[in-house]
């Protein structure tokens, strides 16, 4: 049982904010991605929750006890690191077994958690070589089997999958989603691949500049973007922005015209999924502009147009082909759009 | 077409085979001709005749018998106790390392994880203190040594000895546990170590190859020193290369400056052994962070 509160949690450096005014509780067995570019300061949020990094402001309680002022050895936490950080001195076996013997855990035992632990991620051959002697992706699993031999509260991932190939990472992926439902224990994974955000959580809190912008289930922040950042961050491929002018409920921009919207006059920026949109028949549709580029997908080809400066696209059946250059109409509906402030690209109705 | 590569890729064989084996003859002569002399007498291997004596021995034929003799090391060893001097210099050199390896170890940590910005400046400090000539820390200390009563003891010399080491080892271990990452250390404390145990348990046994590299360095400047241990050790006290000059300086014996020869040959031959044993860790700690591991 270990549900983990962050009472209005904030790191600085001097006059640099890292972390500001982070406010969240985590429920027991949950798995919690924090997702954001590099420098958002999500990795800064789960050091401080692992101990590794002093708190500035606010309080951490991890299972209802305070935490801030504890060293990470007792905050009863477990940690993945993005470099996996193995003992080079030790093999495989040593290396899972470390944590156990660290705390003084009943001898006997050992054996037994570290052969289950191996199983789990499937490393039972490698048992007596060293580090140095495994693929990125063994090492990997060697880091997860040390985090989980002991059957820790909480759970934590610092981008793990960063450092593997393409194929290895949804491998991986996919294991951590099976481990994490067999453990079920509370989970916070820090990434900045949206995918991984969206296949594995339960909730996602996105971040920008050390503060949250929203916090939701995937589905939630793919349908729903508090703001134009969010909505630019999520989703592959991301949300269709545009920047132009209301007026009269008609939503205008160089090549554009959308009616029958519901928003204020004035600068507003507009955005679609390019997947929600598709090709109308000539002229027919909301946006009329030459074709600047094509690329085919093989399920599908993504065609995109030039909107200002803005470049935006349509997902189109695999099939259909054209020529760079060549007029094309996408017909953007208004239940597909999304209306974002121009100014603080706050969310504008529901 | 491949015999001509065959040909002349063995003769740059041969050229550069030739060309090393000349180079080790060169670098080597003096020490093998300082052993070679060392079995000579002193009429030999200084001839004011003709040089060659020193290669067939003539004097030492008529003087001795033989065309090799340990005259020199007898004297040396025996006569004039240079074993004594063997001792002192291992207690000086042992106990040199060990504390400033010490030392080093813990501060090289201290300031290789400190985040703040006081660490590059004691580190420039030390860098200042190592840059200075030894002698200017020795005459110094003289006075307060004499007046203090210290002048003269072994003690007296290690101290110094670590106190112109240290700022080295605290540079090069410094730099050693920057190459180890911070994240073993970090991974090490939520695994359930605490600070101390992280470096000893998980820290440590990476560092080995660092700490025996530097620990050789220190081990070669106290073994080597002759600026400090011969001003501020007593004749009973004197290490073996204070010594090696105390033979050399008393030239109105005939046979002393032998003494000097054979007694250069004897504190010579162990840091040969030294390195052979060693090796493969200074080879090692000489490229840690070479390449990503």
């Amino acid at each position: 049982m270990a549900e983990i509160q962050l009472r209005n949690v904030g790191k600085r450096w001097g006059s640099f904010v890292g972390v500001d005014n982070f406010d969240l509780t985590i429920a027991d067995k949950e798995f919690l991605v924090l997702l954001g570019p590099s420098g958002c300061g999500k990795t800064t949020t789960m050091r401080m929750i692992a101990g590794l990094e002093d708190v500035t402001e606010g309080e951490i309680l991890i299972g209802g006890k305070v935490v801030n002022e504890l060293e990470p050895k007792d905050r009863d936490v477990s940690m993945v690191f993005q470099s996996y950080a193995l003992y080079p001195n030790m093999n495989v076996y040593e290396n899972i077994r470390f944590p156990l013997r660290v705390r003084g855990i009943d001898q006997s035992t050992h054996d037994e958690k570290v052969r289950r632990a191996s199983a789990m991620v499937e490393l039972d051959d490698f048992l007596h070589r060293k580090p140095a002697e495994l693929s990125g992706g063994q090492r990997q699993r060697v880091a997860l089997a040390r985090a989980i031999v002991r059957e820790p509260n909480v759970f934590l991932m610092d981008e793990p999958l960063s450092n593997l190939d393409a194929k290895l990472r949804v491998s991986t992926r996919a294991q951590i989603k099976n481990l994490s439902h067999e453990l079920a224990v509370t989970t916070i994974y820090v990434t900045h691949d949206q995918i991984e955000a969206m296949t594995l959580a339960d909730r996602v809190v996105v971040m920008k500049g050390g503060v949250v912008q929203q916090v939701g289930s995937p589905t939630d922040i793919y349908d729903k973007p508090a703001n134009a950042f969010v909505a630019s961050f999520i989703g592959s491929p991301a949300m269709n922005l545009m920047d132009g002018a209301m007026s009269g409920g008609t939503f205008t921009a160089p090549n554009v015209k959308i009616t029958g919207l519901n928003a204020p006059d004035g600068p507003l920026t507009l955005g679609y999924r390019a997947e929600d949109a598709s090709l109308a028949s000539d002229g027919n549709g909301q946006i009329n502009a030459p074709i600047y580029t094509l690329e085919l997908l093989g399920d599908a080809t993504m065609i995109s147009v030039r909107v200002g400066d803005a470049l935006v696209s349509v997902k189109a059946d695999k099939t259909y082909r054209a020529e760079i250059g060549d007029m094309v109409s996408i017909s953007v509906p208004n239940e597909i759009c999304h209306l974002f402030n121009a100014n603080d690209g706050a969310r504008i109705g529901e | 077409m491949s015999s001509v590569a065959n040909r002349s890729s063995r003769s740059v064989v041969i050229f550069s085979s030739a060309f090393v084996l000349l180079w080790v003859v060169i670098a080597s002569f003096p020490f093998l001709w300082t052993l070679w002399g060392s079995f000579k007498v002193q009429g030999d291997f200084f001839s004011k005749a003709d040089w060659r004596n020193a290669l067939w021995g003539t004097r030492t034929l008529l003087e001795t018998g033989g065309t090799f003799t340990g005259a020199g090391y007898e004297g040396a060893w025996i006569q004039e106790e240079f074993w004594r001097a063997t001792i002192n210099t291992m207690i000086v050199v042992f106990f040199t390392v060990i504390i400033s390896l010490t030392f080093g170890t813990l501060g090289g940590y201290a300031l290789a994880r400190s985040g703040h910005k006081y660490a590059f400046w004691l580190l420039m400090i030390a860098l200042v203190f190592r840059a200075m000539p030894h002698i200017t820390l020795v005459s110094g200390y003289l006075l307060p040594f004499f007046e203090w009563n210290l002048w003269g003891k072994l003690p007296t010399a290690i101290i110094v000895l670590v106190a112109i080491n240290q700022p080295f080892t605290l540079w090069m271990l410094h730099s050693f546990f920057l190459n180890i990452p911070k994240d073993l250390d970090e991974s090490a404390r939520v695994d359930g170590c605490t600070q101390i145990q992280a470096f000893r348990h998980v820290i440590m046994p990476v560092m080995w190859p660092g700490v025996i590299t530097t620990g050789l360095f220190s081990f070669l400047l106290a073994y080597n020193d002759f600026a400090v241990t011969s001003m501020l050790l007593s004749e009973d006290n004197r290490t073996m290369v204070p010594a090696i000059a105390g033979f050399l300086g008393s030239t109105l014996e005939e046979g002393n400056v032998m003494f000097a020869v054979a007694a250069v040959v004897s504190a010579t031959a162990p840091l040969f052994v030294l390195v052979l044993f060693f090796q493969r860790q200074i080879v090692s700690g000489l490229t840690a962070g070479a390449v990503k591991g």
